[in-house]
């Protein structure tokens, strides 16, 4: 099979394309259900990142280990860190109205992201920090991406498959109560701020893992990896698929993906003067300009309701 | 009678005003109607009960436990159910699951229970599939009553359950109410505007007038004169 179509720098993106939609499934969780709309996904993620980085650059691993023990303990190490940023984010913003967890969780990623640029000493600050790679070398470096490719994909599908198991058990059942009338699950016997931090921090350990993972493809991790981009692609993809639904996620994400990063950036022939500067921020433009159509136009976004009515409608009456 | 739920002195209410003032109650096993006009404090009285609003004064004690202080998902577990006036389902979730995320808490199988309410609301049967946001005023009320006694409560708390809806609907409710009472072993305080038709339930009553509580009374002793004057027409 002929695959010179498919350049390292195409297999990259359709590797963010994969993340970004495990980003959504787990933003669908919080705020698709728990009506918590975390802005700062970045936030998490980048700290997954620069902790799997840390703890991989930094640490004296014997070489005797090989890659695989260091990067998988490294990534288990920026799982557990997000996680407990989670928890400690998620300890002051989950009980917030709106406005007060879109402003905590903004403020959060925006700590991160000034943390990755000034503390040099363990991030490198703006330079970055360097090398990581993958734990393993199968021949061409293409050929490398490709099995990381597969291994993201993986772990995108198991989130997946989590994700639609918790919208039918009793623990996503309370999840969606929490997020539609607080005050009235409450009164049926669950403490719901409990199951809102147990979701938050969960799903901030499973974005941190995705971080980490990415970072383990850039070779070379630097702040501007963690740009508001990333958590605009998510938020846009899971409104426009429905975020009310597991699968809107990955209808949503791999739809403004395949149009924005991979159409519009690459396959499109704009002048390359304009690939450097211009199109990047004419496309964040229009992740923003999707937002506001889809909410103006089709709030429940392209897949709908959170569940099938299966019952014959009938006119209401009383 | 021995009292289920006991409350002494209990003041609440929002934002520093104080809605209910200072007021001693007590229900055994019985059906309680809680009588008054609107803005009476009914809703916040109930409210309070289900420990949903925090009290600033007083004791409120359940089963011969304190729960003043509480928080409402330790009193939904110790069996007090709660139907609030409006707003009382999760409109995404079908009737099914709202009535599943009702059984989250007891011993006995969630299916036992569910034949029970199903039994004793036929209506649910037909439209356990359907979408909860999508059903009519009367049926949402019926469904979240069902939902309060998955809990397998021991006192439920009802505010306002027939408030807005058709006369016909109303005879079908106040029967049902009766029958959870009788046939279920379930105290039951009845918050009402309608004083015919709560009277025809409740063994006793209080008429609530700004907050304020009128002495406890049998619900045959009620005379016209006394709800004109609780209700201030």
């Amino acid at each position: 099979m002929n695959l010179d179509w498919l350049t390292q720098y195409v297999v990259t993106i359709v590797i963010l394309i994969v993340t970004t939609v495990g980003l959504a499934l787990l933003l669908h969780l919080q705020m698709g259900l728990a009506g918590i709309g975390n802005f700062g996904i970045v936030g998490f993620y980048g700290v997954g990142m620069y902790a799997f980085g840390i703890f991989l650059v930094h640490l004296p691993w014997p070489e005797s280990w090989g890659m695989v023990a260091p990067v998988l303990a490294s990534l288990l190490f920026g799982t557990v860190i997000a996680g407990i940023a989670g928890l400690l984010v998620g300890w002051l913003i989950v009980d917030l109205d709106a406005d007060g967890i879109l402003l905590g969780t903004l403020g959060f990623a925006a700590i991160v992201y000034g943390l990755s640029q000034t503390n040099r000493t363990w991030t490198g600050g703006a330079e970055g920090m360097g090398t990581t790679d993958f734990p393993y070398d199968i021949g061409t470096i293409k050929a490398n991406t490709l099995l990381w490719l597969g291994i993201t994909t993986v772990v995108v599908a198991l989130i997946l498959y989590y994700v639609i198991r918790v919208h039918r058990s009793p623990y996503g059942r309370l999840l969606i109560a929490t997020g539609q009338n607080e005050a009235l699950a409450r009164s049926l016997g669950k403490p719901t701020f409990r199951t809102k931090m147990v979701m938050f921090a969960t799903g901030s350990a499973a974005m941190g893992l995705l971080g980490g993972m990415y970072g383990v493809m850039l070779h070379y991790i630097r702040p501007v990896e963690l740009g508001i981009g990333i958590t605009l692609a998510a938020m846009v993809g899971l409104v426009l698929g429905g975020q009310a639904r597991a699968w809107g996620a990955v209808v949503g994400v791999v739809l403004v993906g395949v149009l924005f990063e991979l159409v519009f950036l690459i396959w499109i022939p704009f002048p390359t003067e304009w690939r450097r500067q211009s199109l990047p921020v004419i496309r964040e433009m229009l992740y923003g300009a999707t937002l506001i159509l889809v909410l103006m136009t089709r709030p429940l976004g392209i897949l709908g309701r959170m569940r099938r009515d299966r019952t014959v409608r009938r006119p209401a009456h009383d | 009678m021995k009292a289920m739920l006991d409350a002494r002195g209990i003041r609440s209410g929002y934002s520093g005003v104080t809605v209910i003032k200072g007021l001693d109650l007590s229900v055994g096993p019985e059906v309680f109607a809680v009588l008054g006009a609107n803005g009476a404090g009914k809703s916040t009285l109930l409210a309070t009960l289900a420990r949903l609003i925090p009290l600033t004064a007083g004791e409120l004690w359940f089963d011969g436990q304190d729960i003043s202080h509480a928080p409402p998902w330790v009193s939904a577990a110790r069996g007090i159910g709660y139907v609030p006036q409006e707003k009382g389902l999760f409109p995404d979730l079908t009737v099914l699951e709202n009535l599943y995320v009702g059984a989250m808490i007891g011993e006995r199988a969630r299916d036992e229970r569910l034949a029970e309410v199903v039994e004793l609301f036929p209506d649910i049967g037909a439209r356990r599939h359907q979408l909860a946001g999508t059903l009519s005023g009367g049926e949402s009320r019926m469904v979240a009553c069902a939902r309060a006694l998955m809990q397998d409560p021991r006192l439920l708390l009802l505010d306002e359950p027939t408030a807005g809806l058709s006369p016909l609907y109303v005879d079908n409710f106040f029967d049902r109410i009766r029958d959870i009472h009788r046939n279920q072993n379930v105290s039951i305080v009845l918050a009402e505007q309608n004083a015919t038709k709560a009277l025809e339930v409740a063994d006793r009553v209080m008429v609530l007038t700004l907050g304020e509580a009128s002495e406890v009374m049998d619900a045959s002793s009620v005379t016209t004169e006394i709800l004109k004057e609780g209700y201030q027409i």
